[in-house]
């Protein structure tokens, strides 16, 4: 199988795991309690109107009365069609209320993820560099105290201490201060901080532990011999064998703390992006803007995991395509 | 099971070793059936004979109810102390050597000793310390030796000099805004955290392992099948999942535990498969099939014990996720709030954060320290069971 293959094989797969996860969640939600009946019901019952009567108009209305295979069709041509329906919750379309989402999701996510990807191999390499000096142990310690401490609490630690005692940071989350401006980093230090020390010690670890298996490698020590300056050594001849299995526990990391702590991290910083909007949708029960805010979650993690795949055959030549 | 095994080959006792017959127990099997009929008696005469308000030990006279979870608990605690203490028991050769090993990592030591002291307080200390009464007049005292404004405690518990309120030894880590001792409160959630890693980790271990297998033996459709399912799980984003599910059923620590358990193997099978699958090419499997062996048997003797130190080193990075989650979930306010779980505890003193850090704290660093010591702990045993995955990290 030639690469072109494999990578169209990979991208279909990926389609199809969206498809039967979006699938298990419509079921899920299609056989779970509907709010919306039942406030209706009690709504009628406190009127003195009639529950079932009531019942069956929003049902009829939401379109809940046809049958599960019409309701399904429906929801997946209007998932492909990219008409999500409407949020009763934010009284907009889902679609821009997504999108307005992923703007503050976007402002703290691309700094995290361009720091950790940055920082974690080079002080893991680093560390490797000087095995068992202080300074790999001072990483190390905090490789493990940032991968151990769990992030909502430091968060909520940080944002006492900076925050309400010593007032350096706003306790609040602004969103009327622009993109570019001292202010929105001001605000956006704690969370990207937060997030670095929790995604960077797994990649410090795993950088550490490879590339110190290449440190006294033949091809290295060739190299060395041959003349090559210590930092052209480091950088093409130990952290490219390195980023191979690095690769993958970056995107697989990152992909973790996006789906998990983000969300934690919006809640306690108050900042209204993707994963507070997720869990003010189930906390008021809008369905359509849950179905949809799922849905980029699942997508950029499948979208990730594609592209780790991908990488991971670039990066190494060695591997073949047919046993993935 | 032989506990004296004779040091030279040619002296071993074969049968006694593979056992005689089709029907024999290990000692472990036998001990596990003996403890647990009498937990299956109990928990049928609690569903069966007892309505389901009686408190199960009330016929004796004591007023002490068993919830479900709790019969749960008890049979991972046997299965741990069969199959993972008792054997460290029966081969002390080999454990000497992991310990010898394990030994050379100090902080993993250090946090063997913390997690022994988790352990030892969550099965005693909710038998010792019942979960903390409401008492409103206490509320937000101060941890002992400390002080805070006695304008924010309702009536201070210990001395008040100069306007503020000092804490007692009835309540060491202060109390919470109900007037709750955070001490008691966070020694009950130390139970909680056991139950949670022990049933979750046992429901993990058993889909897992099995997947894995199965997947690895069959092969074919069925492999691709299971392997594809794992995929997907592990692309699937979970905590998500977890709260559109707690939200719509309600936070019960049981459906929590089922959740954690049932949505955390992946890992787990894949490595139990590619084990699989690169032993069935030794030798000795080879000649253990030639000579008759079932592939269960070669499953429960070869397989499942060979990937023994990959499982354990996975269920090292399982448990702090789960502890993680139920704390994250337990503080978006999804937890089962009537349980002292520590994320409970964080959760309930977020708001009092500023003058009362210590609900907040308190929790919060035991959280930290076990999470950190099973990272430790996992590191050392990695090194200590897996010694060629070691060497060739060292070269």
């Amino acid at each position: 199988m030639g690469f072109t293959r494999y990578v169209t094989a990979r991208v279909a797969w990926a389609g199809v795991v969206t498809f039967i996860i979006m699938t298990v969640t419509f079921v899920f939600i299609a056989f779970a309690p509907n709010p919306e009946v039942k406030r209706a019901a009690t709504q009628a019952a406190l009127q003195g109107g009639d529950p079932t009567e009531a019942v069956e108009r929003v049902r009829e209305l939401r379109g809940l009365d046809q049958p599960l295979h019409v309701r399904y069709i429906d929801y997946v041509t209007s998932i492909a069609t990219l008409q999500w329906g409407w949020s009763t919750m934010r009284s907009q379309p889902v679609t821009a209320a997504l999108v307005e989402a992923l703007f503050y999701t976007a402002q703290y996510s691309v700094p995290w993820t361009l720091l950790t990807i940055t920082i974690g191999p080079l002080v893991g390499l680093y560390s490797s560099a000087n095995k068992y000096s202080w300074r790999d142990h001072v990483a190390t310690g905090f490789a493990f105290f940032g991968y151990a401490i769990p992030n909502f609490f430091f968060a909520i630690i940080l944002l006492l201490v900076f925050g309400v005692w010593l007032e350096w940071v706003p306790v609040i989350y602004r969103t009327t201060v622009p993109v570019f401006s001292v202010e929105n980093a001001i605000q956006l230090v704690l969370p990207v901080f937060v997030l670095v020390t929790g995604s960077i010690g797994g990649l410090m670890r795993v950088s550490r532990n490879e590339s110190s298996e290449y440190m006294n490698a033949d091809f290295v020590k060739t190299a060395r011999a041959k003349g090559v300056s210590p930092l052209r050594a480091y950088a093409l001849h130990i952290l490219r064998p390195t980023m191979v299995p690095l690769s993958t526990t970056m995107v697989g990391q990152l992909l973790l703390l996006f789906a998990g702590s983000s969300l934690l991290i919006e809640v306690v910083f108050s900042i209204p992006g993707l994963g507070r909007l997720l869990f003010e949708a189930t906390i008021a029960q809008d369905t359509n803007l849950v179905l949809g805010s799922i849905l980029v979650f699942v997508l950029v993690a499948v979208i990730g995991n594609l592209l780790q795949d991908i990488t991971y055959t670039v990066l190494d030549p060695r591997i073949s395509y047919d046993d993935r | 099971m032989a506990t004296q095994r004779p040091e030279r080959f040619d002296q071993v006792n074969w049968e006694e070793v593979a056992g005689a017959g089709r029907f024999s127990l290990s000692t472990n099997a036998k001990g596990l059936l003996v403890t647990t009929i009498p937990l299956l008696a109990l928990a049928a005469y609690d569903w069966l004979v007892l309505d389901e308000r009686t408190p199960t030990f009330e016929p004796v006279g004591l007023n002490v109810d068993v919830p479900i979870l709790d019969y749960m608990f008890a049979f991972t605690l046997l299965l741990f102390a069969f199959y993972v203490v008792l054997p460290l028991y029966q081969h002390p050769r080999l454990t000497k050597y992991y310990w010898r090993e394990f030994r050379r990592n100090r902080p993993a030591v250090v946090s063997l000793v913390w997690l022994g002291v988790v352990f030892v307080l969550g099965l005693v200390g909710p038998l010792l310390i019942t979960s903390p009464e409401q008492n409103v007049l206490h509320s937000y005292q101060p941890p002992v030796y400390l002080s805070v404004n006695a304008a924010n405690a309702a009536t201070c518990a210990g001395e008040v000099v100069d306007g503020m309120c000092f804490g007692t030894w009835q309540y060491p880590l202060g109390t919470t805004r109900a007037g709750k001792g955070v001490f008691a409160m966070l020694v009950n959630g130390f139970g909680i955290t056991l139950k949670i890693g022990f049933i979750s980790t046992f429901i993990a271990v058993v889909l897992g392992a099995s997947v894995g297998t199965v997947s690895a033996y069959a092969g074919g459709w069925v492999d691709e099948i299971l392997m594809r399912y794992v995929d997907i799980q592990g692309s699937w984003p979970t905590l998500i999942m977890y709260l559109l599910i707690i939200y719509t059923f309600g936070g019960r620590l049981w459906l929590l535990i089922l959740l954690l358990g049932t949505f955390s193997w992946e890992g787990m099978a894949r490595y139990v498969r590619s084990k699989a699958l690169s032993i069935s090419e030794e030798e000795y499997i080879k000649a253990i099939n030639m000579s008759g062996a079932s592939a269960f048997r070669v499953v429960r003797r070869h397989v499942v014990p060979n990937s023994a130190s990959s499982i354990i080193t996975d269920i090292t990075l399982l448990i702090p996720g789960f502890l993680l989650a139920e704390a994250q979930l337990s503080f978006l306010g999804l937890g089962d709030t009537s349980v002292d779980s520590w994320g409970q505890i964080i959760a309930g003193g977020r708001d009092a954060l500023a003058f009362a850090p210590w609900i907040v704290l308190a929790p919060g660093l035991v959280l930290f320290l076990t999470i950190l010591a099973f990272n430790f702990v996992g590191d050392a045993l990695l090194d200590a069971l897996n010694p060629e995955a070691a060497a060739e990290a060292e070269r």
